[in-house]
């Protein structure tokens, strides 16, 4: 375990916004003062007529990324995802979805946040986002994705940018486990099978992803045969890979760094109710705030919310005699 | 695009009745907000911002952003007026599949903001003029914003904003009309002073209690007040925007919601709410009966024009008419237009010139030059041919197009042709040559057969009662069909020039009232005039009309 490669998401961001923007001088970038933490302030060292700083103020950052992207630009607007769909969820809704003309749904804007869930740690509850799959799922035209590591991020990045249209993007505050290959590739809509397996399926987002896989293992060791997905896009979610779970290994549990209500597991269970109905149980926060945790009390802060890869493959072995 | 004064005012007149048109269809939507803003939409629409309905998406084109989305029916009318769509789709408004939403929305070809919640057009904006400013446009943004949508914390984040990037593209207006849906924004959020009474009046006259442009200097914003219901201040006002280079520019327009129907004015019901059918033609006549005074300078000292026109400013008059006589088509001299060039720095006041001279086709071009926002020339010394001439010259200027006549002439035949499209028709009530004469009692007549007359030869504008106009007959005048009242002694010659054209307009409003509640009889007798009255609410309004109404014996 100790050997996982480390990848830090927000890093991936920065980099491939420099390269987008050397490629599109469409491409703009917005920030309130956390540039530098977000990674962005390096687009703005090299392109600083195209990188605005608004200060803080997520409100008047969202709607003045709208005006650009109204007038043809390519907006990406970044800070922490408390402020983001926490704070100005009005202005997301009215000003960047449901804008709409033609074919073109929504205005062209991405909102890319860091420090999405519990594993923001030390700033505590205030500051750990549980709610934005939850919100943002909801509006009309904004598509979710919620990626496991650096290397989805540096693409989804590429993706989003040549995609028209809104996209909310979660990024993790910490290094992450690095569990794609370079090779990966990433299509809007569509999960991937990070190892197949018969007895059920464990269908992951974020930083759960690798809790996921680490479940799968044990449960190998005990003689259970373990499909896992990792399912980045959770709006579109991928309909087909689902079903096929469900129908394939019966059994699905779903790990998410966000409540349950409305979130990812939700999103899981409304499509799998309405086209191969199996027995589903949701791992993530049980409808509770977060709170303090340093970095290296942070697997208590999970284990309190029962995100840990045990708690993953008790649940898939308590799922599979549901079946 | 480009029109004059006179055009821009019909136009707003066009745009008044179709929000009135479309609200009411849809039985609700915000006629206040709607003609608060009226003038500055007209000003915009016809004058100031480039578009091209044939191609919405035009690349050159400017963009007008709708802060204040709930006042829709207020863009959508002039967007008719402009032939975006027809006018009779107003009718659609707020209706199960139409364009024309309740709030303004992208659907609607043209429209560039989808408003409706307020305090985020003001940044979406700063995005636009950003992107303009990037992509080496030279696009003009425009936004209107409410007074009430500036409790909105995320304006004042993008009031910083556009000072800090220095965001001169963009000319933003405040819909200064003091009441936000629950009642006086003085009282709900102040944004001058915290009101405690009803009595508005008192705040609005006292210039030196209004902290709002405080507010905004001090975030760093060029910062521009008018009238925003005077076309003149808001078009110079757009011009000056223009030209300032470093920081936003912002321009208040004090303004009265629900301008240009009594009982909708300054009275925050009708934020949002629609007015009955029933009211209806009762509204498009008082829409239609809008009047405007213009004192006469010559009446004053000659040898100081330039203080009789800053009496005129200070009096607050709708336009100041310039007598110009060459002691040949009439036996006085006044001035001519190298006297007018020399006054038209002072004031942005529309100059009603009025040419009682020879030739007239000869001088036009003078007088163009010199400032005029009208011309109005005599019958007596034009034929088909050379009013022609002169009046295509007008319109290619765009400069106002006036027809004078005497007591004793009417409007010869060649005359028809143009009356449709003719800006102003002067009837002289007085043998034109100097002022202080008496006026002739017959020109009532006269006035009322031609208004009568005119509306046959679908005239759209405004029949000018020139000489011996007083306090006495102007009421008489408005109720023959005069809209605009030259006032040379009994204005100009007066001490306190504010006071007086205050007094004009007292008795040209009480004809007024007459007016509408003889139409409401006509249409609906007692039991409508008497509900006509009740809506009148605000003010010492509805005790008059209840006295007009005695005194027509409908009570």
């Amino acid at each position: 375990m100790s050997t996982d490669i480390l990848g830090d998401m927000r890093t991936e961001y920065g980099k491939s916004l420099v390269e987008l923007g050397e490629q599109d001088k469409n491409i703009v970038v917005l920030g309130a003062d956390t540039t530098d933490s977000l990674k962005t302030a390096s687009f703005g060292k090299k392109f600083p007529e195209r990188f605005f700083n608004v200060g803080i103020a997520e409100a008047n950052l969202v709607s003045v990324a709208a005006g650009l992207a109204y007038s043809g630009k390519t907006s990406f607007a970044s800070t922490y995802a408390i402020f983001l769909p926490g704070r100005c969820v009005d202005q997301i809704r009215n000003a960047i979805a449901y804008p709409s003309r033609g074919d073109k749904k929504g205005l062209d804007v991405k909102l890319v946040v860091s420090h999405g869930g519990l594993t923001v740690g030390a700033d505590g509850g205030s500051h750990q986002q549980l709610e934005d799959i939850a919100i943002m799922r909801a509006i009309p035209n904004m598509r979710v994705l919620i990626p496991a590591d650096s290397t989805a991020v540096s693409k989804l990045t590429w993706t989003i940018a040549q995609q028209y249209g809104p996209f909310y993007m979660r990024m993790a505050r910490s290094k992450v486990p690095i569990i794609h290959n370079e090779s990966q590739e990433f299509e809007i809509g569509k999960g991937i099978t990070l190892r197949d397996g018969s007895d059920c399926t464990i269908a992951a987002c974020g930083i759960t992803v690798k809790l996921a896989l680490d479940a799968a293992e044990k449960l190998k060791q005990e003689g259970i045969s373990c499909r896992v997905i990792d399912c980045f896009s959770v709006k579109p979610i991928d309909k087909e890979i689902l079903e096929n779970a469900a129908r394939e290994t019966g059994a699905i549990v779903t790990c998410e760094e966000h409540n349950i209500l409305g979130g990812f597991g939700s999103a899981v269970s409304e499509v799998i109710s309405e086209t191969y109905p199996v027995p589903i149980r949701r791992i993530g926060a049980q409808d509770m705030f977060g709170e303090s945790a340093r970095d290296n009390e942070i697997p208590e802060l999970l284990e309190k919310h029962g995100i840990t890869s045990v708690n993953i493959a008790n649940m898939a072995k308590e799922i599979r005699s549901k079946k | 695009m480009g029109l004059n004064y006179y055009q821009i005012k019909k136009n707003v007149l066009k745009a008044r009745k179709l929000v009135i048109k479309g609200t009411t269809a849809a039985g609700s939507g915000h006629p206040g907000g709607s003609f608060s803003m009226a003038e500055i939409m007209g000003c915009l629409f016809y004058k100031h911002l480039r578009y091209d309905i044939k191609n919405p998406e035009w690349d050159g084109r400017d963009k007008l952003i709708l802060s204040k989305g709930h006042a829709s029916p207020g863009l959508f009318s002039n967007m008719a007026v402009s032939g975006y769509f027809d006018e009779s789709k107003m009718e659609t408004l707020r209706q199960f599949g139409t364009t024309l939403q309740g709030h303004p929305d992208l659907k609607c070809p043209g429209v560039e903001f989808c408003g409706g919640s307020l305090g985020i057009g003001l940044s979406y904006s700063i995005g636009n003029a950003l992107a303009a400013r990037l992509d080496g446009k030279d696009t003009r943004i425009f936004t209107v914003m409410g007074d009430g949508e500036t409790d909105e914390g995320q304006v004042w984040e993008a009031a910083m904003t556009a000072a800090k990037y220095k965001i001169d593209n963009l000319t933003v207006f405040l819909d200064r009309n003091f009441i936000q849906q629950d009642s006086y924004t003085e009282k709900i959020m102040p944004l001058d002073e915290h009101l405690e009474s009803d009595e508005l009046s008192e705040m609005w006259k006292d210039a030196s209690r209004w902290k709002t442009g405080d507010k905004w200097r001090s975030f760093g914003w060029n910062v521009i007040e008018v009238d925003g219901h005077r076309i003149e201040q808001i078009s110079n006002a757009i011009t000056r925007a223009k030209s300032i280079k470093g920081l936003p520019t912002i321009i208040i327009a004090r303004t009265i919601k629900g301008k240009a129907v009594e009982h909708m004015e300054d009275n925050p019901q009708w934020h949002g709410k629609a007015a009955k059918p029933e009211f209806v033609p009762i509204i498009e006549e008082e829409l239609e009966s809008q009047f405007m005074i213009s004192p006469s300078i010559i009446a004053g000292d000659m040898t100081h024009l330039e203080n009789e026109v800053k009496r005129c400013v200070d009096g607050r008059a709708d336009y100041i008419h310039l007598d110009v006589m060459d002691g040949q088509f009439v036996p006085n001299t006044t001035f001519d237009n190298e006297k007018i060039k020399e006054l038209r720095p002072l004031t942005v006041i529309p100059f009603d010139t009025h040419l009682m001279i020879n030739e007239p086709v000869k001088h036009v071009k003078d007088y163009i030059d010199a400032g005029s926002d009208i011309i109005t020339v005599h019958t007596e010394v034009c034929d088909e041919s050379s009013f022609g001439e002169i009046y295509d010259i007008l319109k290619s200027s765009q400069v106002g197009v006036g027809l004078a006549i005497n007591p004793d002439t009417d409007l010869p035949t060649w005359s028809e042709k143009f009356i449709s499209s003719l800006d102003q028709i002067i009837v002289m009530s007085v043998v034109p040559g100097k002022s202080g004469q008496t006026f002739i009692e017959s020109s009532h007549e006269k006035i009322q057969k031609l208004a009568q007359n005119l509306k046959e030869h679908k005239f759209d504008g405004y029949i000018e009662a020139d000489g011996g106009v007083t306090l006495d007959n102007v009421g008489a005048c408005f109720t023959d069909g005069a809209r605009a009242f030259v006032g040379g002694s009994a204005i100009i010659g007066q001490n306190d020039v504010r006071v007086v054209i205050r007094e004009f307009r007292n008795k040209i409003l009480r004809s007024r009232r007459k007016l509408l509640i003889q139409k409401a009889n006509e249409l609906g007798g007692t039991d409508l005039v008497n509900k006509w009255i009740d809506l009148h609410v605000v003010g010492k309004k509805k005790d008059e009309l209840l006295q007009i109404s005695q005194e027509l014996g409908y009570q």
